[in-house]
């Protein structure tokens, strides 16, 4: 009976989620291009019409032709399959990064909320400390200590964000401790993980998932630069800022070239920024830009 | 307010201590020894010995600690192993030029979001005001190294107008000349933000009782726009200013590398690549402190501009 009613609570919200969503033009064009590279990272092998990684010295730096519909690169690959193969490190980092930093900001958030003390200054500390770099600095150093791989990029950049959840987290929490649902159920007797996962994490989970819209745009944007300046993915994989990297050293000869990994580096961004905006419309929560 | 900002200067102090304390640590975290790096497959032990005891790696990690400190209170960052020169020097003949694009970036950014979004406000629900919103998306969309590589193919390879690498040669006209390019790609993604968070608080103000006053009295429309709104408008886009500039001093690592120019953010790039560690260690340390005036900047703008942060 409860469950049901909790059910049909969670629906009816977000009905009216999806009701504001669909008369904004933005929740469509970033939906739509978001499916897009979910489709292109997902079905690569289908999608693209050549293999990204097969090289031919005769056919290089070709521009656009029927065959080669953006051309070729400097070793003669497809520029278009290799485009679409590099969705998937995009996807990749953008969605892994995300769950590592949002599942380490939940758990350090709530835990500075619920313990406070002295537990509380220290993982605050901890959060200042890594703000206390900029980001690509903090990104390029740590890069350099571990390593580069896909691994290494995913798990730094999503450390790099983590104190931005934790901060949300922590000050919500705080917040919703006070309010009177959650004194009522605590007075049921409710203990704190019923309180905690029926009552607090639904509350915070607008917040996090606006956030995370616009964060994933910047991990892309972050790996690809990274890759650009040679310190994150290495060739000969297909990614958009190695593909970047590549067709810079022919920027006098073949100018069109960059172009393509560059539009879909800002076609990505793009469709998550506009999600997240028409989200967080619609969605209402209360953030605010300290963080 | 004099009590938040003490405390928030306060809280400064072991958070860069500890920032120290995390740049002391990467001799022993970045990969390879030290002395095998700088000196090559034929130095001999002594070579190396006396190598460790120059760079402090002889002794236990804490008296290292207490030393690398007192070196730095001193204004003493240590000595660049491949340029072989004091560090701080180093950073000091670089410092301004990443401090002078930081800042022309923003002016850039506030100038031409203000605009865009003001045009937006005014022309609020129409086609027009969609498609300023679509270039302000596409703006904060838009990468500083991709800006930067756009603005290289189009003006400089294409038109040949604009530089695409170096400083110039010094005078003002030519300074200016070279910093136009890589100002603009440092702009181009904090305009789109300036520009919409002006066009919500336009909104915003313009819905409120006094502007209705106003209007009733029969004030000019431009002045109202213009005068009143504008003026409150604007307190929140004045706040985001120094989180701006922390933003940006990231942003112009990669604008650096791209059109070669010197400065912080190439220094630091090119010494990790070295790995010129007392170069790592002070190039960090300086853009660590710089971000951290900027925060420090931007919360108290913010305490000082909208009063309710403080209570938290």
């Amino acid at each position: 009976m409860f469950k049901s009613q909790k059910f049909f609570r969670f629906k009816k919200k977000s009905i009216r989620v999806i009701k504001i969503m669909k008369k904004d033009y933005k929740a469509y064009l970033g939906g739509s291009i978001i499916m897009l590279i979910l489709i292109s990272a997902i079905f690569a092998p289908l999608v693209a019409p050549a293999d990204p990684y097969k090289t031919n010295v005769t056919k290089r730096l070709e521009g656009p032709s029927l065959q080669n519909l953006l051309g070729t690169d400097s070793l003669g690959r497809d520029i278009l399959s290799r485009l679409i193969y590099a969705a998937r490190p995009a996807v990749l980092v953008s969605f892994g990064g995300i769950i590592i930093s949002v599942i380490i900001g939940i758990i350090l958030g709530l835990l500075a909320a619920y313990v406070g003390g002295i537990l509380e200054s220290i993982i605050l500390f901890i959060f200042d400390v890594i703000r206390a770099f900029p980001p690509i600095i903090l990104i390029l150093v740590l890069l350099s200590i571990i390593g580069p791989s896909l691994l290494s990029v995913i798990v730094i950049l999503g450390v790099t964000i983590m104190p931005r959840y934790g901060r949300v987290v922590r000050a919500e929490t705080l917040s919703e401790k006070e309010e009177d649902f959650v004194e009522a159920a605590r007075s049921l007797g409710a203990d704190n993980s019923r309180i905690i996962f029926k009552h607090i994490l639904p509350n915070i989970f607008a917040s996090v998932l606006v956030l995370s819209g616009m964060d994933m745009a910047s991990m892309i944007m972050w790996e690809a630069g990274l890759s650009f300046l040679g310190l994150g993915l290495q060739p000969p994989l297909s990614s958009w800022g190695v593909m970047l990297q590549e067709s810079y050293q022919y920027i006098q000869t073949a100018p069109l070239m960059i172009l393509w990994p560059a539009l879909a580096i800002m076609l990505t961004m793009l469709g998550f920024s506009t999600f997240a905006e028409s989200l967080r419309v619609a969605l209402n929560p209360k953030l605010n830009q300290e963080v | 307010m004099f009590i938040y900002i003490t405390k928030r200067l306060l809280w400064v102090i072991p958070t860069i201590l500890t920032v120290l304390l995390v740049l002391f640590s990467l001799s022993y975290l970045l990969p390879g020894d030290p002395a095998d790096i700088i000196l090559g497959p034929r130095a001999t032990p002594e070579m190396a010995a006396e190598l460790e005891s120059r760079l402090g790696l002889d002794k236990p990690w804490y008296h290292s600690y207490l030393i690398y400190l007192q070196n730095i209170i001193r204004g003493d960052l240590g000595t660049s192993i491949f340029r072989d020169r004091s560090v701080l020097k180093v950073i000091l003949d670089v410092l301004p030029y990443t401090v002078i694009l930081t800042l022309a970036g923003m002016g850039l950014a506030v100038f031409n979001g203000i605009s865009i979004g003001l045009l937006a406000a005014n022309y609020n629900n129409s086609y027009f005001e969609k498609f300023l919103t679509m270039v302000s998306f596409i703006t904060a969309s838009t990468p500083t190294y991709i800006a930067g590589v756009l603005l290289i193919v189009v003006f400089s390879v294409n038109f040949n107008l604009l530089p695409s690498i170096g400083i110039g040669d010094g005078g003002l006209l030519e300074t200016i000349h070279h910093l136009i390019g890589p100002a603009l790609a440092l702009s181009v993604g904090w305009t789109g933000y300036i520009a919409r968070l002006t066009r919500s608080s336009m909104l915003e103000t313009l819905d409120q009782e006094f502007i209705q006053t106003e209007k009733s009295f029969g004030i000019p429309r431009y002045y109202i726009l213009y005068k009143y709104a504008l003026k409150k408008a604007i307190k929140p886009i004045i706040a985001v200013i120094g989180l701006g500039i922390g933003r940006l001093l990231g942003g112009a690592v990669f604008v650096e590398v791209i059109f070669n120019r010197p400065g912080l953010g190439r220094l630091i790039v090119d010494s990790v690549n070295e790995r010129d560690l007392p170069l790592v260690r002070g190039g960090v340390l300086v853009a660590a402190l710089l971000f951290v005036i900027a925060n420090l900047i931007a919360d108290i703008s913010y305490a000082y501009f909208d009063p309710r942060i403080k209570q938290k």
